[in-house]
């Protein structure tokens, strides 16, 4: 087999060490003195002596603490124990089950809910981040009119007497919302749509998958979107669907694909092809990945299907590369015909219809796609909202109630729709912040957070989850249902509003249950019920539209821009913001992106060639121009981008809070292709790109699926059995290991926010990236190997390894880092003193130093988001080095309730954070002197291998290698 | 009963204050404690510690005379983390009927009038950096005067134990609480570092 090289940019690709060491700079850059320490040497050392003295003499004084308990206890709450809730997630609309971690009446950590049907225990970055969201000081605490405080009870009244107004005079009002798969407020819009009888509801979402669902109807006469099942697919056709990172419902198919390519005990895997423009997650995932530009795409289904059909070729041809890959993957299909899946993330229906052509061709529906129990995640209705502007504008608009969305932001017209809401007399915003669309409206009604609100979702037909509140609001905000039963003159509450309609509604569904209360109780316990019933099958009609013409004119407009100069501009979004409804979350901001490991920004990602053939670097800032937009952003050269395409995430440029990050490419949409200029000014990346290098060791082992059916070890590298100095641990109660599984992997990242949640990782802040100084005790280290142009892409999470013969342990002079009885690399912070020898001899580059005091540092300092700290984990000060600690937590809580209970730990009792929210279930933990644990079976996987085997550290936290079906 | 109040500890204070401020002083400041034999475990963990608190509550007629279990009010110290200092209400439980006329009982129910809890006054204080469990030692069969002394005799409760981590892991050692192969302990903590700082 031929030797891989790897590398993580550019940079290291081709380059030899020694230059490369320059490039990358020192690991611990000492030229950035920080800007509050002004001190010299001999200053710091003669305070050293003061703050000895005075800290003896205060140390005589301890300060007096007060202990206050509960006037009245609730009763189902014990101070120190943490209790579960099972609710629904709303970071996105996807509609995941949760179990929400509440701590003394706070919510501090989101956890997957393992009996969840769709999300079955795995979380998202962005699902794991939404409780900081709760404690964001920049939340609305008073409702506002035209900028200025007023009371609630004036404001309800205000905007009763402006919806009867508009009523009385016949003109429209619009319920402007985010997609709602929520049964009740559905109910409730039909109720007020009743009252308020010239009432519109309009559901709008930035990057919509209205295109499917049109599709759906004309193709089957039914406007619905199917259920995909990945985990049914032998082979997957992609075509520009982020399915594991932003599409649809990530979590759902990440645990489906993970499932289908699960190699523990078996040889088959099932293969993935992705066609796409810019690097997606999904793509870096694929067995095969085929660079195309947008306008190229569309023909990549049409040109399928008519190889698969053997039709004659009508179709402009397309490059010789892509031409082969379909070749290919025309015959992959055929010989897999009603065991594969074609999936398109396109906005275009007709070439969402190409798609639907090719399913139904290839019999995947009934088979990989489900339209018995369709999705109802994502509901939105592009045509609407784009009618919506010009009623506005033309003064047929009586009120404009927003809630969910934020078109002021995400709407390509923006600026023009803030216009047009001028011209609607009443324009009432319910929502989190200030945000864009709330300064252009006359009303601004805080909300409630979804963690502190009731409601209820149907993400599928037959699947009805509810959403029930951890917290009551801590400020004065109540949830957008409530405001719509306030504007509607009514007094009653939303959770009685949401039970009423379960009474009514869905309990006469089931037959399981005598009484509605127990049947409400046990769907409550639960999270979710379902029904089982299913939707009539559409059956497949003529669409009666033209496809091939506009899909092939799409394709020559494309052609010629790209041909004059200009780029082909295709949006996307990224995994951490998604469409910027959390612009303002720091955890997400801080979380880096999957691929190019760029945190706190987007950019404009180019390829190789195309940059070098216009002189562009990395790193330039460029005006990026369409006829109507025109934003400035940095170059970043993506290795695996289209040639003359230019990928740029939306969901940036937030200006909410103090400072915005990114800009705004939302202007952008509608246009096809842009234009370049450089600006002469130059941008520095806070990438962890090149934060930890191979330098060219074995640490990432993977094989082909072939040489793995040959020999379940290939790729793995021989060493000599590494030689030691030092007698062996004796483990005798407990040997805690964990397995990683990178073939599982697919490098979301929502074990890193999971981590961060769980252990009180800081926030740095885009400045300390620069300066390798992010706090993740869990990051995903991406590898490309091969070809720059379109390289193949690796994952692999890197945490603690909790060697054996830990070389940090050796090295520290104040032995503040030691080895457990049970396998585990202990840091004591109260020990530490900081000279960081540690971090310099840890050969996996896992640990983290406080350059600050961050929980206290001026900057970050905000007691509202102290709420959310796990008071089971210490916050560490300045000058401490920190790293991975098992969840030390974690493992204490569970040998606890075993010792309550009187019984030994039981496989499972214990889950790590990462562990938890791995939505593709790649992370396994346990004990390794449980011949039956999880963990144990793993670690007899002929794939097991240690990173850095060679040098003898001998890690407990071990990895299965990657294999690839090619 | 060797009452160390806050009185004294200031006074130890204003005494070092004069001394300076450099090095030299420190180690001056050392050989003074030595030589005026004051307890170390006293001024360096608060043992012996017995401050007024806001109610004049008495262990000794309640957990002594009365024989009521310590865990009717401190009921957290099987379950959770923390012990606890009893609610309001669990005081009332009793004291809506008993000995209302007392002033002292009083003050509870002008706690409960005015919505505000007692601000008891905290005696028993690890750092934050220790992170002890009260459910996992009672459930192992530790008594609570193991750490906190014959509190049932204490009218004024004071800390016994200096509660440092020298302390904590005599008893740990010598009792072989996670010595390999101890079938009395089912799920071990030892004396790891992370058995309490995580």
């Amino acid at each position: 087999m031929k030797e891989k090289t790897y590398w993580q940019s550019l940079e290291e690709y081709g380059a030899d060490r020694d230059s490369l060491a320059e490039q990358k700079g020192r690991e611990f850059p000492e030229n950035h003195v920080s800007e509050s320490l002004s001190t010299t040497r001999r200053d710091f050392l003669k305070m050293l002596g003061l703050g000895f003295t005075a800290g003896a003499l205060s140390g005589c004084e301890m300060p007096v603490q007060k202990a206050l308990p509960y006037l009245n206890k609730p009763e189902e709450l014990t101070p120190g124990e943490a209790s579960y809730y099972a609710t629904t997630c709303a970071g996105c609309e996807a509609g995941c089950g949760l179990l929400v971690k509440q701590r003394d009446g706070r919510p501090i950590k989101i956890e997957g809910n393992p009996e969840h049907p769709l999300s079955r225990g795995g979380t998202c970055a962005v699902g794991q981040a939404t409780v900081l969201s709760i404690y964001n000081s920049a939340r609305l605490s008073s409702p506002l009119k035209d900028g200025h405080t007023l009371d609630l009870n004036t404001l309800d009244t205000d905007v009763i007497a402006g919806l009867k107004k508009a009523t009385a005079e016949g003109k429209e009002i619009v319920l402007l919302s985010g997609p709602l798969s929520s049964p009740s407020a559905k109910k409730l819009i039909s109720e007020w749509q009743t009252l308020y009888p010239t009432t519109r509801h309009i559901a709008f979402a930035p990057l919509s998958v209205d295109a499917i669902r049109e599709a759906y109807r004309l193709g089957r006469g039914k406007r619905i979107l199917p259920s995909y099942r990945f985990d049914k697919a032998a082979l997957t056709v992609s075509l520009d669907a982020d399915f594991l990172g932003t599409w649809i419902s990530p979590v759902e198919f990440a645990r489906q694909y993970a499932d289908a390519r699960r190699l523990s005990g078996k040889s088959e895997m099932s293969r993935h092809i992705q066609f796409e423009t810019g690097m997606s997650l999904t793509g870096s995932n694929a067995d095969r990945r085929v660079p195309v530009a947008p306008s190229e795409r569309p023909l990549v289904a049409l040109r399928l299907l008519e190889i698969l059909t053997k039709r004659p070729s009508k179709l402009p041809t397309l490059p010789e590369t892509v031409e082969r890959a379909l070749a290919d993957t025309a015959a992959e299909l055929l010989s897999h015909r009603g065991r594969s899946l074609v999936v398109s993330g396109s906005h275009q229906v007709e070439e969402q219809l190409a798609v639907l052509t090719l399913n139904e061709w290839l019999g995947s529906h009934g088979k990989t796609i489900d339209l018995a129990t369709p999705s109802l995640q994502r509901e939105s209705n592009d045509a609407e909202f784009a009618a919506l502007l010009s009623k506005m504008e033309k003064g047929s608009v009586g009120a404009l109630v927003i809630w969910g969305a934020n078109p002021v932001y995400a709407a390509k017209n923006g600026p023009a729709f803030a216009e047009a809401m001028k011209k609607v007399e009443l324009t009432i915003r319910l929502g989190l912040t200030l945000d864009e669309t709330a300064r252009s409206s006359r009303y601004v009604v805080p909300t409630s957070h979804f963690l502190e609100s009731w409601s209820d979702a149907s993400p599928k037909v037959g699947l009805y989850a509810i959403a029930q509140p951890l917290i009551m609001p801590i400020l004065k905000t109540r949830s957008a249902e409530e405001s719509l039963l306030r504007f509607m003159d009514r007094r009653d509450d939303y959770d009685d509003y949401l039970k009423a309609y379960w009474q009514d509604a869905i309990f006469p569904k089931q037959r399981g249950h005598a009484d509605f209360t127990s049947f409400w109780n046990a769907a409550l316990q639960n999270g979710f019920w379902q029904s089982g019933e299913t939707d009539s099958l559409p059956s497949p009609q003529t669409a009666g539209v033209a496809i091939e013409a506009p899909l092939v004119n799409a394709y020559t407009a494309g052609k010629t821009a790209r041909d004059s100069g200009d780029l082909e501009l295709a949006l996307y979004s990224k995994v951490g913001l998604r469409d910027g409804t959390w612009a303002d979350n720091p955890w997400l901001q801080e979380l880096p992106d999957p691929v190019s490991k760029v945190t706190w920004a987007n950019y404009a990602a180019i390829s190789p060639n195309t940059a070098a053939a216009r002189g562009l670097e990395h790193g330039d800032i460029v005006s990026v121009k369409t006829a109507n937009a025109a934003i400035s952003l940095p170059v970043f050269v993506q290795p695996g981008q289209a040639g003359n395409t230019v990928s740029i995430a939306v969901g940036y440029g937030r200006s909410c809070g103090n400072q915005a990050y990114g800009q705004n490419a939302y202007p952008l949409s509608g246009a096809s292709s842009v234009s370049i200029e450089k600006t002469g000014e130059r941008y520095a990346f806070a990438t962890t790109q090149m934060h930890g290098s191979m330098e060219g060791r074995p640490i990432l082992i993977e094989a082909t699926l072939a040489d793995y059916r040959n020999n379940p070890k290939s790729g793995h590298p021989e060493f000599p059995e590494p030689e030691t100095l030092w007698t062996p641990h004796e483990l005798p109660g407990h040997s805690w290991g964990m397995a990683i599984d990178l073939s599982s992997c697919v490098g979301c990242g929502a074990c890193t926010i999971a981590c961060q949640a769980e252990n009180n990782v800081p926030v740095v802040g885009e400045d300390e990236m620069r300066r390798n100084r992010e706090m993740h005790w869990i990051r995903i280290d991406r590898y490309y190997s091969e070809n720059p142009e379109n390289p193949e892409v690796a994952f692999q999470p890197m945490l603690c390894q909790h060697c054996e013969n830990a070389p940090c342990e050796t090295v520290c002079p104040v032995l503040a880092t030691v080895h457990s009885s049970e396998g585990l690399n202990q840091q004591v912070y109260n020990r530490c003193v900081g000279t960081r020898y540690c971090a310099n001899n840890c050969p996996y580059k896992v640990r983290r130093f406080n350059w600050f005091n961050y929980a206290k540092d001026e900057i970050l300092d905000d007691s509202l988001a102290h709420m959310v700290l796990n008071p089971d984990v210490s916050v560490r000060s300045r000058g401490v080095m920190e790293k991975c600690s098992m969840c030390a937590q974690r493992i204490q809580a569970g040998k606890t309730v075993a010792k309550r209970e009187g019984r030994d730990l039981k496989d499972g009792d214990i889950k790590m954070a990462c562990e938890q929210s791995c939505p593709a279930d790649a992370i396994v933990f346990g004990d390794m002197n449980d011949p039956e644990s999880r963990v144990s079976k793993q670690m007899k996987d002929p794939r097991l291998y240690q990173v850095l085997e060679e040098i003898g550290t001998r890690p407990a936290v071990r990895y299965l290698s990657k294999v690839r079906n090619t | 009963m060797d009452d160390f109040s806050h009185r004294n500890r200031r006074c130890v204070r204003a005494r070092a204050k004069q001394l300076g401020k450099s090095l030299m002083t420190l180690i001056i400041l050392f050989a003074a404690f030595g030589s005026a034999s004051c307890n170390y475990h006293e001024i360096f963990y608060s043992q012996n510690y017995s401050p007024d608190q806001p109610i004049a509550f008495s262990h000794k007629l309640h957990a002594g005379t009365h024989q009521m279990n310590c865990l009717y009010c401190h009921f957290g110290a099987e379950k959770s983390r923390h012990a606890g200092i009893p609610p309001n209400n669990v005081c009332l439980n009793c004291h809506r009927i008993v000995k209302t006329s007392s002033p002292e009982v009083q003050k509870i129910q002008q706690a409960e009038k005015d919505g505000k809890p007692i601000e008891w006054v905290r005696i028993h204080n690890l750092p934050d950096y220790a992170l002890f469990n009260h459910s996992r030692h009672v459930s192992s069969g530790v008594t609570c005067q193991t750490c906190h002394g014959p509190v049932e005799t204490m009218d004024k409760v004071r800390q016994v134990s200096p509660l440092s981590m020298g302390w904590c892991i005599d008893c740990h050692r010598q009792k072989g609480i996670g010595a390999p192969n101890n079938p009395s302990d089912r799920a071990p903590t030892g004396t790891d570092c992370v058995s309490c700082h995580y």
